[in-house]
């Protein structure tokens, strides 16, 4: 369960998050909001790339802002990037395997750990290959086997279908959607690809000018008027 | 739910490359071939050089040790430092005193050198925690200055009395290795030493530092959020940089038998960071070359009754082309056509 509480995140005087307050407990909660709405900000929050001016953050129950961005990661926040940051010069299994480096563990553990993720993202072909060889598809999905290995507790996906094409967006939607189940993980997912929050996400967030403007169940998100006004682009009773 | 995906079958960059062979010097930043050089050198060079030769080949073989700790730095991390022949020099300076004061075996003087310089090392990465790209490269530089106007006062120990151990008069001369005790010897020794120096390099690459340091070469940001600790692990590649550059220094001692403090300007550490960058940071065999570079072609140049300081004029042009047309140097070229080689012997 993340508990967030008058988080507030301030640039130069401009308010990129406002006191936001939420708390998710779906498997899978999206964030969506305009360009600019503080969704990055968000995750950057969480991540502890941004401090923020006031407010708490709690990932079943532990105060994620005491712990600098590393210890956060071991102690099972992981999150991936709008630019995926996959390693062109390791191999497939290593872009992984860091991040079971700093967790004590046997060796094999380690080694069941690190293929079980492969195997669920369908890496296990490509997994001694360089990965500056992979495409598009291959590095998203070295991206997330590395935030799902182990024992993740919430996980932080930044437009993970961004450049994929239908098809891959597909197979995304799968091993997103299977996050829950594979690792007993929450995931956070920012995607503007509406059909993706919809097919994926229990609950949605939805922020503009850095302010909660909805949360809940993302079908009852979608229906509401002001969100469909500022994100959707649509007037109230326009289907 | 917790089921394989398979991943589409858009057009996979595997697919169509699966089948060319990756450059082999690629694969791993060292592999036995590295191991196998060196051999072949061990045997060769004393065989065939002559005292003057053996001379500037022992050079090489040193000065490939302070290229491939530059190398590591930069190829792993991403980070300029000007300031490795100042730690060259620490590590001399340690193994000096170390030998003169207190008559310990020369190896227990190589480690101890190496671990000052390793501190010395560790030191400069505090600067290295708040700033890359050049301002880091100037700090490094400044490091090496102020080096080089600390040893100019204090000079190396030669046997003197006192804590610097330095003597006015009576100069003694460090006592090599029983083991390499002829010019011959020492060669070989040198060779042993670079040989260890690619294998706790290639160790720390295939393992957990080396995959925290590409994290962090590749983004911070990525790197925290897989759990690197960014501080440990640009001190920690500090701390072996500046080991394997203080046992460069004490290699030097062992060589020359003393060291003198005017061969450690800093101008000295921007030539072989150069020159590391001429030579490949990316490939093993890049050390090698960047050493021959600095030692061999002035070398080569005296003896064809040329000025060796000449050799300077060529390392700017290479430079230029280097930055220009070959970003992993002469090496990355060399791997290149090896690649291409093989490509056409597996098409044929």
């Amino acid at each position: 369960m993340i508990e967030i509480d008058r988080l507030s995140v301030v640039f130069g005087g401009i308010h990129a998050l406002n006191r936001v307050t939420v708390t998710l407990m779906a498997p899978v909660s999206g964030i969506i909001g305009p360009n600019g709405a503080g969704k990055t900000t968000f995750l950057n929050v969480l991540s502890g790339f941004v401090r923020p001016a006031e407010g708490s953050v709690r990932m079943d129950g532990l105060e994620l802002l005491a712990l600098p961005p590393h210890a956060r990661a071991r102690a099972g926040l992981r999150r991936s990037f709008q630019r995926e940051q996959v390693v062109d010069e390791m191999s497939v299994e290593d872009n992984v395997r860091v991040v079971l480096d700093p967790i004590r563990l046997s060796r094999a553990e380690r080694a069941r750990l690190l293929d079980r993720a492969l195997d669920y993202c369908g890496l296990t072909a490509v997994r001694r290959e360089r990965a500056e060889r992979l495409n598009a598809c291959e590095r998203r999905m070295t991206e997330l086997a590395r935030t799902i290995v182990g024992s993740p507790q919430l996980v932080l996906l930044d437009e993970p279908g961004a450049g994929l094409s239908q098809g891959e967006v597909e197979r995304l939607r799968q091993v997103i959607a299977g996050i829950h189940a594979f690792a007993g993980a929450q995931t956070l997912l920012i995607d503007h690809d509406v059909e993706l929050i919809q097919a994926v996400c229990q609950d949605t967030m939805v922020l503009d000018f850095g302010m909660l403007i909805a949360a809940g169940p993302t079908a009852d998100v979608l229906r509401d008027a002001r969100v469909r006004a500022v994100y959707l682009g649509m007037e109230e009773g326009t289907a | 739910m917790a089921g394989q995906i398979h991943l589409p079958t858009a057009p996979s960059a595997l697919s169509a490359s699966a089948v060319l062979p990756v450059a082999a010097a690629e694969r791993a930043p060292v592999n036995l071939s590295a191991f196998l050089v060196l051999g072949v050198l061990a045997i060769a060079v004393p065989l065939a050089a002559n005292t003057l030769w053996l001379k500037v080949a022992t050079g090489v073989m040193i000065y490939s040790l302070t290229a491939m700790s530059i190398a590591v730095l930069y190829r792993r991390l991403g980070l300029v430092s000007l300031t490795h022949v100042a730690l060259m020099g620490c590590g001399g300076w340690v193994v000096l005193r170390l030998a003169h004061g207190f008559d310990t075996p020369f190896e227990v003087n190589l480690l101890c050198g190496g671990l000052g310089a390793g501190l010395a090392g560790t030191a400069l990465a505090w600067p290295a925690l708040r700033m890359r790209g050049l301002y880091l490269a100037l700090v490094t530089l400044m490091a090496a200055g102020a080096y080089a106007i600390l040893i100019n006062v204090t000079q190396f120990p030669n046997g003197g009395d006192g804590w610097l151990g330095v003597a006015v008069r009576a100069v003694a001369f460090m006592p090599r290795p029983w083991i390499a005790l002829s010019d011959q010897a020492y060669f070989v020794y040198c060779c042993g030493i670079v040989a260890l120096g690619y294998a706790l390099i290639g160790w720390h690459e295939a393992t957990r530092a080396g995959r925290g340091w590409a994290m962090i070469r590749r983004s911070e940001a990525a790197a925290m959020s897989v759990g690197v600790n960014v501080t440990l692990y640009k001190v920690w590649g500090f701390a072996l940089s500046g080991f394997l550059a203080g046992i460069a220094g004490g290699l030097l001692a062992g060589d020359l038998q003393f060291l003198d403090a005017r061969s450690f300007p800093a101008a000295e550490s921007v030539m072989i960071f150069a020159l590391t960058i001429v030579g490949g940071a990316w490939h093993w065999y890049g050390a090698l070359i960047a050493a021959a570079l600095y030692r061999l072609a002035p070398a080569i140049l005296n003896n064809a009754g040329v000025d060796g300081n000449a050799a300077y004029i060529f390392f700017g042009l290479a430079l230029i082309q280097a930055l220009a047309t070959a970003p992993k140097g002469i090496a990355g070229q060399i791997a290149g056509l090896l690649d291409r080689l093989a490509r056409r012997g597996s098409q044929g």
